[in-house]
């Protein structure tokens, strides 16, 4: 086989993608963690670490697109479109999803790596799902009744959905590249600023390592597939890391490698298992892990379907969207983003709400009144 | 030691993940009176940090958390 510019690229990704899984697994770092510790305890350090990872990404990130290193208008993120629908109907799928099956995206991955068979079945459901979503039966209904649910920023002269690109024109003035410099600054100075406000992540090595670290391998993500790999002739798509679509394209390369090339996205998928299979064996935490209730095996399954379907709706997972789109500093991100942690939390106080044998309905607007009415005092 | 005699109310939350047994415990500790002390058993490998973190932060002391064979086992009085 004659290596090209892609093998290199999905070379490095795969081990970029190994370190996140060894320090992901290592540090405990989990979106959906980060949600359940402060929506249940009160307890605000691993969501610190998620802010922190974005902070961290969107300076690194914003510093090679200003530097002229790399364009993330390129990317799948600030397209002229903004499909609203998707972004929110989507990131709610996926954040009842991550709940339901113990974890999003990479988490799954991470666990799948260190013996949980029960995450397996959500990784093959998600991929599954996803691809469908893409290219199968559910892409029908996406083309049908998502995608009419978008907004044409082109149509209102607007260049990209950055939020420099947004935002100054609605206040009627002009972008200029000072005033791009300064919404990056701004953001990431905010983001890594309330992340180190929280004394939980001052003062826990893992919560603010691993925040550290995930924010770099989706710069490290950006350097690799828009500088290194960038070759005129071979050229790779400009990406970071995210975790849904490439569920579902990994299980199409494993069922069709002779016909199929590697791709960034797919070795970072394996390198995250790797990487958290690595760990778990060195720090002997590698365990098998499998269903013993039906009811748990249900959720997993339809929380990796949702996981699977509200992805590609919305563009990204927790880390897709949630540290990857952020770092482009687009407006959509931040939608599926908010989207996702509403659609975990609520789900998080319906699942509470049930174990007083309350009906789903009266559940579910107990959950919501929790979630979005801030001065509800939650039981 | 988990001595069963001194618990006021079970908690089976074996086979599932983060965050049934921390919801399921908070609820259950809402039903206790002060003093009152609840046995917690649990499978998910990250219930260990959960349940200190959770101790720490609602003022419920965990009086003991052990590891049996696969399962993890907690007993908590409620403060």
């Amino acid at each position: 086989m004659e290596l090209t510019n892609i093998h290199y690229v999905a070379a490095i990704g795969f081990a970029l993608a190994f370190v996140f899984g060894a320090v992901v697994n290592k540090t405990n770092f989990c979106t959906m963690g980060a949600v359940s510790d402060w929506v249940n305890m009160g307890l605000k350090g691993r969501f610190g670490a998620w802010l922190l990872a974005m902070g961290v990404a969107v300076g690194g990130a914003q510093l090679l697109e200003l530097s002229g290193q790399i364009d993330l208008t390129e990317s799948i993120y600030r397209t002229t479109t903004l499909g609203l629908g998707g972004l929110i109907i989507g990131g709610l799928m996926f954040g009842v999803g991550m709940t339901l099956s113990g974890g999003c995206g990479q988490r799954t991955l991470v666990r799948v790596g260190s013996g949980n068979l029960k995450s397996l079945v959500v990784f093959i459901i998600l991929g599954l799902t996803a691809y469908m979503t893409l290219r199968g039966i559910i892409g029908v209904a996406r083309i049908e009744l998502i995608e009419p649910l978008s907004l044409d920023l082109a149509e209102q002269g607007i260049e990209d959905q950055g939020l420099a690109s947004t935002i100054l024109p609605w206040l009627n003035i002009e972008v200029t590249d000072g005033l791009r410099w300064a919404f990056a600054g701004v953001v990431s100075i905010v983001l890594i600023g309330i992340a180190f406000s929280i004394e939980e992540l001052r003062s826990n090595f893992d919560n603010w390592f691993s925040g550290i670290v995930v924010g770099a391998v989706v710069v490290g993500a950006w350097v690799i597939t828009g500088i290194f790999g960038y070759d005129d002739f071979d050229p790779v798509p400009l990406e970071g890391l995210s975790f849904v679509a490439p569920t579902g394209n990994s299980i199409s390369y494993l069922m069709t490698y002779t016909g199929s090339t590697i791709s960034f996205a797919i070795a970072v998928v394996f390198g995250v298992i790797a990487g958290s299979f690595v760990y778990s064996v060195i720090s002997r935490t590698f365990r098998i892990e499998t269903f013993s209730q039906r009811g748990d095996m249900i959720n997993h399954m339809i929380g990796g379907a949702l996981m699977g379907i509200g992805g590609v709706l919305s563009l990204g997972c927790t880390i897709g969207q949630g540290v990857t789109g952020i770092s482009t500093l687009a407006l959509g991100s931040i939608i599926a983003t908010i989207s996702i942690m509403l659609g975990c939390a609520i789900t998080m106080r319906v699942q509470y709400h049930r174990l007083d044998e309350r009906g789903v309905l009266s559940s579910l607007f107990g959950g919501i009144a929790d979630i979005v009415i801030p001065w509800r005092k939650m039981a | 030691m988990s001595d069963a005699t001194d618990v006021t109310k079970e908690l089976d939350t074996t086979g599932l993940n983060c965050p049934m047994p921390i919801i399921r415990a908070k609820k259950a500790l809402k039903e206790l009176q002060p003093g009152d002390i609840l046995r917690v058993t649990a499978t998910d490998p990250g219930s260990v940090k959960d349940f200190e973190a959770f101790a720490k932060q609602t003022g419920n002391e965990l009086l003991d958390s052990l590891t049996e064979g696969d399962t993890f086992i907690y007993r908590l009085k409620k403060g």
